[in-house]
This record gives structure tokens, sequence and C-alpha cells, in this order.
């Protein structure tokens, strides 16, 4: 009776190891020394959006990069939930590094491909910093799907070459690495380009966000390797994207986390009337809502992981749930951050909008929360 | 009362299974439902029998101590118990068996106190109300109003109460009343066991909006407590009324999962039934029931494995009491548009039956869950609490 055994087994789920409180002890600490504001807004105003040097440290220091990847392809081999821990403490720190366009949705594409030969060669140099990949996928329609994609691959001389238009592309303009996923005859397969290669052009799209940058492509003829099988892009890619999804909503509960934060102690110190704003009871609960969303969005984001890491076979219908969730919590927090700050939270010089605008693109961002309940609809069998 | 087998040191599947073998052999099936007074009564004999079962094969009371009748299980095996109930869907305990009296009593009673009422009260051989709200009082408890005045080896108990669930059925009360001079505040109360059958007690059944009589108001005129029945010393009622293990609560957490995803389960059959999975509004409102159901779920596991862990319920614990609400006023919203026309029909109608589930259950919760955000502190009084104690907005100004 596998009911009983599931009772006797004292599960882990939803209790972080020691070595997990650590891991995000340091990264926080990391994070609050090298992303402080002052660095968000500097790298925000760049075009590249992100400080090689900070990249390396990340790399070289605590092996951020290459913590969840195989210990087979150069990674440290851990589990799904240590790579949430790492991108809940970057959304709370707004973080301004490539880091989910490399690591989470560039490097699990070629993982997914199943292709040994194309691992072994791409994924050592995403795992120790020195590369860094990007993944494009969208086009002018913004679809995330590969039935609906449809810029073209035609094979040429033993290879393949690419033509057509990639748009939203995170990080695609400062990547040394390109994955696209182009349709050939048989179906939507996965390449990888060298971005140096001839026929390939980039520029950087301006973004709400400017914390997170994205770029259009434009492929007129550029040589590419297939990854994986001809055609076979499909269910990798949709694998990629839950784990994309999953990782974009612990990033999301950091930030969520945060403001509700900025949010409370703002409260008590801003003083009208003759009282501090937080006496109110309409701030009150303003700030109970949020804590409600936030502590959901964490249980949301994490069973997630937990289950990425059991291999349960629950991971897409979560991911979705979880992506459609976090996204929405996150912006309701934001935007209830900036109305607790009043007049201060619609300021340039104040952060609040700085969360607002990640907020809001990461709701975009693999889908919105309405596309992502039509799947979790889809795929509950609904 | 001591004869109950010892199962603490049971492993977790080990309880299981013997509670499975338990309930195999001796689940009376689902209890009757109705709002009509004769149907709650008849519904009260099936639980109370149910909680007697439970009591005379040692399974009642999971986290209460042995030497009173209960099982004396940690925390982990108290989960295990909760789950596999819920799984089996038994009947809930009648009148509050496990609500704060048992607690109160625990953590203040006298040897005498808990020989006395103990057993009865696992075995639900009498039963319990909880006296704390007044018509003046709601959760503002600091300004209640019912006195009980020392007369020799008695006080004298004058007031009245209401919202009290169950108080026509009851046996005992748990009352709260102003021993301290007007104006004391929360200073100023004590906790007295009343006996509902006492010359001067009169419990009026309170008709709620759905139709049916959960709660009464009780008039108390005058009536005679002895001072033995008085629980943990005068003055001192906050803290008794307040005893509710939150330990022991969070482990019945584990079972609230398995229930919301059943509720999830019939409401997506429901769906199913009036053809109303197809467009896309629909397929948005019930992924986010779905949703509600899934958070609620880990929420409870958050708590629960914290407190296996050592440690305290947390900030959690307090959210989960305003999520549960919200969530369950939402589903039972949902269902009612699900029903469409028929949303309509008053719950007894019987056009509503239909499948394996009564229709107008959906109704009657809908009507029902409009009491989620008001009993046991409305959900602004929630809010204020977890904003006050849990995000520490009460330092700033008093």
């Amino acid at each position: 009776m596998s009911a009983v055994s599931e009772v006797d087994e004292r599960s882990p789920m939803f209790v972080f190891t020691d070595e997990q409180d650590a891991l995000r002890a340091t990264v926080r600490r990391f994070l609050a020394e090298r992303s402080p504001e002052t660095e968000v807004r500097r790298l925000m105003e760049t075009e590249t959006g992100y400080d090689p040097a900070v990249w390396n440290l990340m790399a070289g220091q605590i092996g951020l990069q290459g913590l969840a990847l195989p210990e087979k392809f150069g990674g440290s081999g851990f589990g799904f939930v240590d790579l949430q821990i790492v991108l809940e403490e970057m959304g709370r720190a707004l973080l301004c590094a490539p880091f989910l366009s490399s690591v989470v949705l560039a490097a699990n594409a070629v993982l997914r491909s199943g292709d040994e030969a194309a691992c072994a060669q791409y994924l050592p140099g995403i795992a120790a910093g020195s590369t860094v990949a990007a993944l494009a996928v969208t086009e002018a329609a913004g679809s995330w799907r590969a039935a609906d994609l449809t810029m073209g691959a035609t094979a040429a001389d033993g290879g393949y070459v690419l033509s057509g238009e990639k748009l939203f592309v995170p990080d695609g303009h400062v990547a040394d690495l390109l994955f696209v996923v182009a349709r050939t005859a048989v179906g939507p397969s996965l390449f990888a380009v060298d971005p140096a290669t001839a026929g390939v052009l980039r520029e950087p799209l301006a973004t709400l966000d400017a914390t997170r940058k994205q770029s259009r492509l434009v492929f007129d003829g550029a040589r590419a390797r297939l990854i994986g099988e001809e055609g076979g892009a499909a269910q990798p890619l949709s694998d990629t994207l839950d784990l994309a999804a999953a990782g974009l909503a612990a990033e999301q509960a950091g930030g969520a986390r945060r403001v509700l934060e900025m949010a409370v102690e703002y409260a008590k110190v801003r003083e009208q009337f003759g009282r501090p704003i937080g006496s109110f009871q309409a701030i009150k609960h303003k700030c109970a809502d949020m804590l409600l969303a936030v502590e959901s969005a964490t249980s949301a984001a994490y069973a997630v992981g937990w289950a990425v890491d059991e291999g349960s076979d629950e991971v897409g219908v979560l991911a979705s749930l979880a992506k459609a969730f976090c996204s929405e919590a996150y912006t309701h927090c934001t935007a209830e951050n900036i109305q607790i700050h009043g007049g201060i939270g619609f300021t340039w010089e104040h952060p609040a909008h700085l969360y607002f605008k990640r907020a809001k693109s990461t709701e975009i961002l693999f889908g919105n929360p309405r596309h992502h309940r039509a799947l979790l609809a889809d795929r509950l069998g609904i | 009362m001591s004869s109950n087998p010892d199962r603490s040191g049971l492993s977790a599947s080990e309880l299981a299974l013997q509670l499975r073998e338990f309930l195999a052999e001796h689940h009376p099936g689902r209890t009757p439902r109705s709002t009509s007074p004769l149907a709650a009564a008849e519904r009260l004999v099936f639980q109370k029998a149910w909680q007697a079962t439970l009591a005379e094969h040692g399974w009642a009371a999971p986290g209460w101590p042995r030497r009173w009748g209960g099982m004396g299980l940690p925390l982990r095996l108290q989960a295990v118990h909760h789950r596999e109930l819920a799984v089996a869907r038994t009947p809930v305990a009648p009148s509050r068996i496990g609500g704060i009296v048992g607690p109160a009593l625990l953590g203040y009673g006298t040897a005498p106190q808990l020989e006395r009422f103990m057993g009865p009260l696992i075995r639900a051989d009498e039963l319990w109300c909880q006296g704390f709200s007044e018509p003046d009082a709601g959760s503002d408890l600091a300004s209640l109003r019912t006195r009980a005045v020392p007369d020799g080896s008695d006080y004298r108990l004058t007031g009245r109460k209401v919202w009290t669930s169950g108080a026509h059925f009851a046996d005992w009360m748990l009352c709260l009343a102003r021993t301290g001079p007007a104006g004391s505040g929360a200073a100023g109360i004590t906790a007295l066991v009343v006996d509902m059958h006492a010359p001067g007690v009169t419990a009026r059944p309170l008709r709620d909006m759905t139709g049916g009589a959960h709660f009464a108001e009780v008039e108390l005129d005058d009536v005679v407590v002895p001072a033995t029945d008085r629980i943990g010393a005068e003055n001192t009622g906050w803290a008794v009324a307040r005893a509710t293990l939150g330990h022991e609560r969070s482990t019945s957490l584990a079972s609230s999962g398995m229930r919301y995803r059943r509720v999830t389960g019939d409401l997506l059959e429901l769906a199913r039934r009036r053809g109303r999975t197809v467009d896309a509004y629909d397929r948005d409102a019930l992924a986010r029931a779905v949703t509600g159901a899934r958070l609620l779920e880990w929420s409870g596991q958050r708590v629960l494995a914290r407190v296996l862990e050592g440690g305290e319920p947390g900030p959690l614990a307090s959210v989960i009491r305003l999520q549960h609400a919200l969530f369950e006023q939402g589903l039972h919203e949902l269902a009612t548009d699900l029903l469409g026309a028929q949303g309509a029909l008053a719950p007894a109608d019987e056009h509503l039956t239909a499948g394996g589930k009564h229709d107008g259950a959906w109704l009657r919760g809908f009507l029902r869950t409009r009491a989620s955000t008001i009993g046991a502190g409305t959900a602004e009084i929630q809010r204020n609490t977890i904003a006050d104690r849990v995000l520490g907005l009460a330092e700033v100004w008093r």
C-alpha cells in the first residue's frame, strides 16, 4: 500500500535544511554587498545591464551558475529548490544579471534536449560563468509555445541556416551563445548559434523593466547547429519553460516579500494626523493582505520546486499554478507598496517603482497569469 | 479511562494501518444532512454515537493525555490521525469536542474538575458550548458585561450570551463573566463552568440566514455556579479562554488539505455536470479555485512541518484562518455561479438533486460561508491581528 509508506516517510517538503539556510544567508550577504540599490540603478542605465565582475564573483566565489547543474557537466549537482533559494534572493535584491536567461532557460533547454554531446560542449561554460547563454523562442506574437513559432531553419552543407526574427529575448544581445527554437520541415527544433557568426543582428529593446534586458535578434542565413532531434524541440521546450516558470515564481516570491517589508517599515515611521500610518486600519489591512499573498506565493513556488526534485509528474500542473499565482501576488504587493508610500512611492528616486516594473514584466514573461491558468486547466483535465 | 491502548510508540504507518482497520469495521457512513430542527437532533445523536465509538476503542482526542481518556500521541502521529479521519470522511465531532474547552480544562482545571469532565467530554456523553460572545461584545471580550458576583461558596451569574454554537443542545458552558469592576477590561474576567440545565439558564435557538439554527442566545438569570466550577483563578479568564494549544491545532491542519482537495474535486464535478468547463472564463475560475485549495494545503503543511521540527507555528498560522475564510466564500460563490438559473432556488428545492451530491449543499454553503468572515473574529479583526502581532504594527501606536 503506497499510501501507507507515504505517511511513514518524513517528507522533506516545506522544511529547509541547514545547508539551504546557509546558502540563503550567503547569497543574501553577497547580494547586499554587490547588488545594492545604487548598483541596480547604475546597471539598469547601461545597455548590457550587468556587471561582468560581479558575474564572475558569483561563479568563482559561490558557484551560483553551476549550483544546480549536473556534476558531469561541470556543475555542483544541487537540487532545484537550492536554485530557487538563489533566485528568491536575487528577486529580493533585483539583481541585474543574465542568470535566469543563461542558467535557467538556456542551460535547461540544452539539458532537456537529451543531446549529451551538446551538454558536454556547452554546459561547463555556462556552469563556470564563462559563457553567458540565451534562449530565443518568442517572435512578434510573443508566444512561448513551439506550435506558434514561425521562424524557419533549412538544411545546408551538412548543417542548418536560420532566417527570421526573434523578439523579447531575455539578454539575447549580451549572450556569448544563442540557443534558438526554429522550425524545419519536420517541426520545431533547437539550434545553437554563435552570435559572432555572419547573418546575426542583435539589438536591445527599450523595456519596462530596465533591470532585466530584452533584445531583438534577426537571423539572415546564419549558420546553426542542431541540438537534439530535428523536430523534437516542442516537449523539451515545454519542460524548460515549466522549470523557468518555477524559478521565476521563486524570484517573484522574493521580490514580494521585500516590498512587504519595505511597506511595513515605512508604515511604522511615517506619521500623518499625528500618528504613524501603520496605526490606521486601512493600512494594517493592506499589509495583512500582502502577507497573505507573500506566504501563499512562497508556498506555491517551493511546492513546484520540491515536485521537481522528487521527479513528480505534477511539475507541469504546479508550475502553471505557481507562475499564475506568484505573478499576481507580486504585482499586487508592489502596487500596494507604492500606495502605502503615497507620493514618495511615485517618485523615480524611490525603489518602489523598480519592483513594480519588475513584477509587471515578470507577470508577462513566459505567458501571463490567464495563459497559465488556461494551461493549468488543460493539465488538470478540466 | 486509562484502559486506552498506548499507541504513542507506533510508527506512522502502523498507526495509519490500525486506524484504517478500525475504520473499515466501524465507519458509520455519512452524517444525516438537513436544516430542519428534527434532523439536527438526529444528526447530533449520530455524531455522539460516533464519538463514543472512537473513545471506546481508544481513538478519540489524539493529543490529549491518556490519563484523561485521550491518546497522548506525539504531534507527528496526531497529524496522521487527523489525516486518516479526513481521508475516510468520518463524521465530525459534535459541539466542539476539540475546541477551547478541552485545552482550557487541561491547562487550568483542578484534578477533581478533570476527573469529572474529561471522560464525558471525550466520549461526547455531555456536550459543551462556549459562552464568550455577548450582544455588545463580539471579539471585544474586554467589554463583556455578564456579571459573576461571589456569594459564599458560589457565584451568582447574570447576563446574556449570543452566537453560542450548540447552546440549545449543550449540557455545560465554558462561560466568561466579569468579576472585576466595570471597566476592568480583560483583567476582570473569570472562566466558569455553567450547568446548562440549572435554574435561570435559558437557551433559545437563533435561526440564521441558512434557515438552520446552529447558534443560540443564552439568558443567564441569577444562575448559581459553585466556586469549585471556576476554571483557573478569579480574574484570569482571559488567559483561560486563550489556551488554544496552537501546536495541537496545527496538527489538524494536515487534514484540511485533504478536505479542500475533496471539495474542489466536487466543484469540478459540478462544473462538468453543468457543462461549464468549456468557456474560457469558467475554466479560469475553476483554475483559481484549484489554486486556492492547493495553497491552503501547502500553507497547512508548512505550519505542520515547522511544528514537527520543534518550532512555533509561526506567522503563517494566523494567516491561514483568513486564507481559509476567503477561500471558502469564493468557492461557494463560484459553485452558485456554476448552478446557473438554479442558483436562484432555495437549497431544499428538489430540482437541485443531481448526481451523487445534492446541489442544494452548494447553496447552503453559499449562505453558510457568509459566516466564515464573521465568526471567531471577523476578517477585519484577523487582519488587525496579523498586522499587529505578525508584522509588528501594534508597537507603533497604543
